[in-house]
C-alpha cells in the first residue's frame, strides 16, 4: 500500500468512525516506517477538522464525534510508543488537567471532554472523579498545565468550582499570570 | 402518621427510541442513524437484560410528620419514593470507558437514564392511583434539586425511607449511589389544585 493510500484510508476511517480500520492502518504506518508526525499532521489534523465541520453543518452528532475521537485515541496508542522510541516529540497544543470535583462521581461528561481534547492534540492529565481540591491544584501546578477543567453536576458540588476559581485568581494575580475562566453547561 | 414501607420490583422497562437518541446527542432526528452507531445502539440494548435490576421503595405519610416544607403546605399526605436500576449498568459503563469505548458508554448511560426514569414513571403511577383510592388528589412528582425544592431535601427522603434495602445510598453531597436512581415525592391533597393532576395521569 502506498503512503498516500494509507493516509487517505486512515483519514476516511477516522471520519467514518471505523476504529478497527484506523488502528490497523496505524500499525501499517509504523511497519512502513512512515514519518509519524507527518501522519498526525496530514491525517489527524484535517480529519478531526472534517468531523468538526460535519458537526457544525448538523450532519454529525455527539456519537459520531466521540467515535472519531475514539479512533484518534486508539491509533495514537499505536503511534505514540513509536514516536517516543524515535525520540521525536509529538506536537502538543497544550496541557490540560481535568477532574470531577470532590463529592461528585459523575464522570461520563468529564471523560468525553478528555477524549475530545486528546483527539484534538492536547495532552490530558485525567485525575478521575471525586478529587480533593488541594490535590488537584497541587498536581495542576506540578504539571505546569496550560488550563484546567473541572466537572460538577450537583448544586452542592459545583461550589468547589467557585473555590478553585477564587484560589487560582489569587495565585495567578500574585504571579502576574493571565487567568481566564469560562463555564459550560 | 407514618405508613408502612413497601417495595416494588416487578417492573417491565420499555424504551422510547426518540428519547434515547435525544439523550445521546441527536438534538434533531437525523434521516437515519448510520453505522457504526446503529449497531452500537442495538448491541448495548442487548446487554440490558443482565444489567437492569429495577426496584423502588416507598411510603405514604401524613404531611404533619414531614419536615413541612412551605412549598408543599396544605397537603394531606405525602408519598415518598426512591427508585433505582441497580449498580450493574454503571459498572459496565466504567469498564467501557476504561477500554476507550466511549460511544458505547454514552449509549449505555442514556439507556440507563431512560430505564431509571421509566421505573420512576411506573412507581409514580402506582402512587397516584393509591391517592385516588384514598379519595385524595395526587400532585405531580417533585424531585430534590429541581425547581424550588433544594437538593439537600434528599436527606429528608432518606431519613424516612430505608433506601439501602434496594441498594441506594446518599452521599454527603446529596448524590444518590447508584447514580441511575430517582427520588421523588407526591403530595396528596383533599381538593384539586394547580399542582394536582388530571384523572388517569
Amino acid at each position: 500500500m502506498s503512503t498516500q493510500e494509507i493516509l487517505a484510508r486512515m483519514e476516511k476511517a477516522m471520519v467514518e468512525g471505523n476504529k478497527e480500520e484506523a488502528e490497523a492502518l496505524a500499525k501499517e504506518a509504523t511497519k512502513q516506517r512512515l514519518d509519524l508526525n507527518e501522519v498526525i499532521d496530514k491525517v489527524y489534523v484535517p480529519g478531526i477538522q472534517k468531523v468538526g465541520d460535519l458537526w457544525e453543518k448538523g450532519e454529525y452528532f455527539l456519537p459520531e464525534l466521540i467515535t472519531s475521537a475514539e479512533c484518534v485515541k486508539g491509533t495514537m496508542s499505536v503511534l505514540q510508543p513509536e514516536i517516543e522510541k524515535s525520540l521525536i516529540s509529538a506536537k502538543s497544543k497544550g496541557k490540560a488537567v481535568i477532574r470531577t470535583v470532590k463529592g461528585d462521581i459523575h464522570d461520563i461528561g468529564k471523560n468525553l471532554v478528555a477524549s475530545m481534547l486528546a483527539a484534538n492534540g492536547f495532552q490530558v492529565v485525567d485525575l478521575g472523579a471525586d478529587v480533593k481540591l488541594e490535590e488537584f491544584i497541587e498536581i495542576a501546578e506540578a504539571e505546569n498545565t496550560d488550563f484546567i477543567c473541572l466537572s460538577a453536576l450537583l448544586t452542592t458540588t459545583k461550589l468547589a468550582q467557585k473555590k478553585v476559581i477564587e484560589i487560582l485568581r489569587k495565585k495567578t494575580s500574585e504571579a502576574g499570570v493571565k487567568f481566564w475562566w469560562e463555564v459550560h453547561r | 402518621m407514618s405508613g408502612p414501607v413497601k417495595k416494588i420490583e416487578n417492573f417491565k422497562v420499555e424504551f422510547d427510541e426518540k428519547r434515547i437518541l435525544t439523550l445521546i446527542g441527536y438534538k434533531k432526528r437525523p434521516k437515519e442513524i448510520k453505522e457504526p452507531i446503529k449497531s452500537l445502539i442495538a448491541e448495548e440494548k442487548k446487554k440490558l437484560d443482565n444489567l437492569l435490576h429495577p426496584a423502588s421503595i416507598y411510603t405514604i405519610i401524613d404531611y404533619a410528620v414531614t419536615n413541612k416544607h412551605p412549598i408543599f403546605k396544605d397537603a394531606e399526605k405525602v408519598a415518598i419514593c426512591v427508585c433505582t436500576i441497580g449498580p450493574e449498568l454503571e459498572q459496565e459503563i466504567k469498564k467501557l470507558m476504561e477500554k476507550n469505548e466511549m460511544t458505547r458508554a454514552l449509549i449505555l448511560d442514556a439507556l440507563g437514564s431512560e430505564a431509571a426514569e421509566e421505573v420512576a414513571i411506573q412507581s409514580d403511577r402506582i402512587l397516584a392511583e393509591k391517592a385516588r383510592k384514598m379519595n385524595l388528589w395526587p400532585s405531580k412528582r417533585f424531585s430534590p434539586g429541581y425547581g424550588k425544592w433544594d437538593i439537600r431535601e434528599q436527606r429528608f427522603i432518606f431519613r424516612l425511607l430505608p433506601a439501602a434495602d434496594i441498594g441506594v445510598r446518599l452521599t454527603e453531597s446529596c448524590m444518590m449511589v447508584p447514580r441511575k436512581s430517582v427520588s421523588f415525592r407526591i403530595n396528596f391533597y383533599k381538593e384539586q389544585r394547580l399542582s394536582t393532576r388530571k384523572k388517569g395521569t
